[in-house]
């Protein structure tokens, strides 16, 4: 029924703990997003969700199984999206990144373009990262996790670095590619009406040390419009209340 | 046409120094016994290019740098990637390395000789060992700084150890590991000439040596200017094939 769970996850640093107890668990195709301030272990909770950081204490499961590497229904996008690709590739290769151990060269590049066109980014196949802006990298980013076609898609802060209304176009695209591939996503942001926007549920962390302080219910009708959405009453009223306890933080 | 006149300056100085030389030895400044005028250096480097007896000795030499460097640049690499990625190979061998490392290789070529001879062998493993160490520690350098969020992605994308190694490890690293290969071609050379001086056979080492020895110094010299093409031929492929391999490097793009 979960298909992604968190049970008691703890983490320390050097023996400084930063996640204490946090528990969640995201439902077979379910859009969860997770809010909290800058800091807060958002990234890290991500990671140890994506078995690429082991958890002090607490055990990540997987459509069933406990993990402690990282499983192949799961790919994790990350925040720091210009250092992930890799400088000596082409855009398309970058893309072909995500199959080519499994499919081989030419079938990952097939792939690879396609995906590319779904983002927008027919024509850049060509061009290396460092040739194309902030946004475009993010989006080549963000097609790689695509081309992979996995069960979950880990995505940490993955609009950030985008224009508003590239972010706009990058959420209809997300939302799109989400509801067809009947994905499971967990979404990692601090932008409150961005995870109000697209999630079905939202969890808040708390400062640190971490853990998951509340779960709200979005219940917004699907689909979801980015004008008429964004004005629904249910929609302000959430967002006025996530940023209330966001901002009701001391050290936030 | 712009570039050539950026080089300008340079070839006029080179130009001058050669006149200079070869006016004060015309001006007895100079012992003709110790520096023949470079005319006449110009004369015998001109016999021995028409004659054809350059070839031989240069392609003994030629050999001996590139088996050498490919033999220690291929060690040096498969001992770097080894120590940078497992943890136990590097308390392995890190200890082994830097006890050989300090040693200059031109010293072990004696001790080199008590065991393979004075031919080729030596010659070869001489080279290699010179080229080996710092390939390996560049190399070692280039593996362990591969960025973190990279190795994140390849684990991510469930790839295997052997792909992250030949597809990421290897590319990310490509830059320190050419930057060791163009100091140890320099080496190689300096290690071939130097095997055929001391094991007195084959090549542009021995001969420089021999016309010393034998007085012809007019040749020594001539084969001295043989040798200095060949340093400066092989750095300038090295730095074309370097570009061409990092050509994806912004500082490499037109
Ligand atoms: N490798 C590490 N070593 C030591 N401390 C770390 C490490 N990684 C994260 N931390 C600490 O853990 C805390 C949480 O970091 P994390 O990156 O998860 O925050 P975040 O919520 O993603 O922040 P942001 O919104 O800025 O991305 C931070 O205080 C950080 O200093
Ligand atoms: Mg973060």
């Amino acid at each position: 029924m979960s298909f992604l769970s968190l049970d008691a996850i703890n983490k320390s640093f050097a023996g400084v703990p930063v996640m204490r107890d946090a528990t969640l668990a995201v439902r077979e195709g379910e859009f969860m997003a997770v809010l909290g301030p800058s800091g807060c272990g958002k990234s890290t909770l991500l990671q140890i969700a994506a078995g690429l950081l082991p958890p002090s204490a607490g055990t990540v499961r997987i459509a069933g199984r406990a993990i402690t590497a990282p499983p192949p229904e799961a790919v994790y996008v990350f925040q720091q999206y210009t250092r992930s690709l890799l400088p000596w590739r082409s855009v398309r290769d970058n893309v072909a990144f995500a199959t080519e151990h499994r499919l081989g060269k030419r079938r990952a590049r097939a792939i690879a373009e396609e995906t590319l066109a779904q983002v927008g980014l027919s024509g850049f196949g060509d061009h290396f990262p460092w040739q194309l802006s902030g946004g475009m990298q993010q989006r080549v980013a963000i097609a790689r996790a695509l081309a992979a076609e996995p069960a979950i898609l880990l995505l940490d802060e993955p609009f950030s670095a985008v224009d508003a209304l590239t972010r706009l176009d990058l959420h209809a695209l997300f939302l799109d590619i989400w509801s067809r591939r009947k994905l499971t996503v967990m979404l990692v942001t601090h932008d409150v009406e961005e995870a109000i926007y697209l999630a079905d549920r939202i969890a808040l962390l708390t400062y640190r040390p971490s853990s998951i302080s509340e779960i709200f219910e979005v219940g917004l009708p699907r689909p979801r419009d980015p004008i008429t959405t964004r004005a629904l009453p249910q929609f302000l009223e959430l967002r006025q209340t996530l940023l209330q306890k966001l901002l009701a933080r001391p050290d936030a | 046409m712009r570039s050539a006149l950026r080089w300008l300056p340079g070839i006029a100085l080179l130009v001058l120094l050669v006149a200079g030389l070869e006016w004060a030895v015309n001006a007895g400044m100079i012992r003709r016994a110790l520096m023949p005028p470079p005319s006449a250096i110009g004369d015998a480097l001109w016999d021995l290019l028409a004659s054809g007896d350059f070839v031989e000795p240069l392609f003994a030499t030629l050999r001996l740098v590139f088996a050498g460097f490919a033999i220690g640049s291929a060690l040096g690499i498969a001992a770097g990637v080894a120590m940078g990625w497992w943890p136990a190979a590097y308390r392995l061998l890190e200890p082994l390395v830097e006890l050989l490392r300090p040693i200059p290789k031109a010293a072990l070529v004696p001790a080199l000789m008590l065991f393979l001879g004075i031919g080729e062998a030596m010659k070869i493993t001489s080279v290699a060992l010179a080229v080996f160490f710092p390939v390996l520690i560049n190399t070692l350098q280039g593996v362990r700084g591969v960025d973190r969020v990279i190795l994140d992605g390849a684990r991510t994308h469930g790839w295997g150890t052997a792909h992250v190694l030949r597809h990421l490890v290897l590319p990310a690293a490509l830059p320190f590991i050419l930057a060791g290969m163009r100091v140890a071609l320099g080496l190689a050379l300096v290690l071939a000439v130097l095997s055929e001086m001391l094991s007195g056979q084959g090549g542009l080492g021995f001969l420089i040596l021999d016309m010393q020895r034998s007085f012809q110094v007019r040749l020594m010299y001539a084969w001295l200017v043989i040798l200095a093409v060949v340093g400066l031929a092989l750095n300038t492929l090295f730095l074309i094939a370097e570009r061409r391999a990092l050509h994806w490097q912004p500082a490499n793009r037109p």
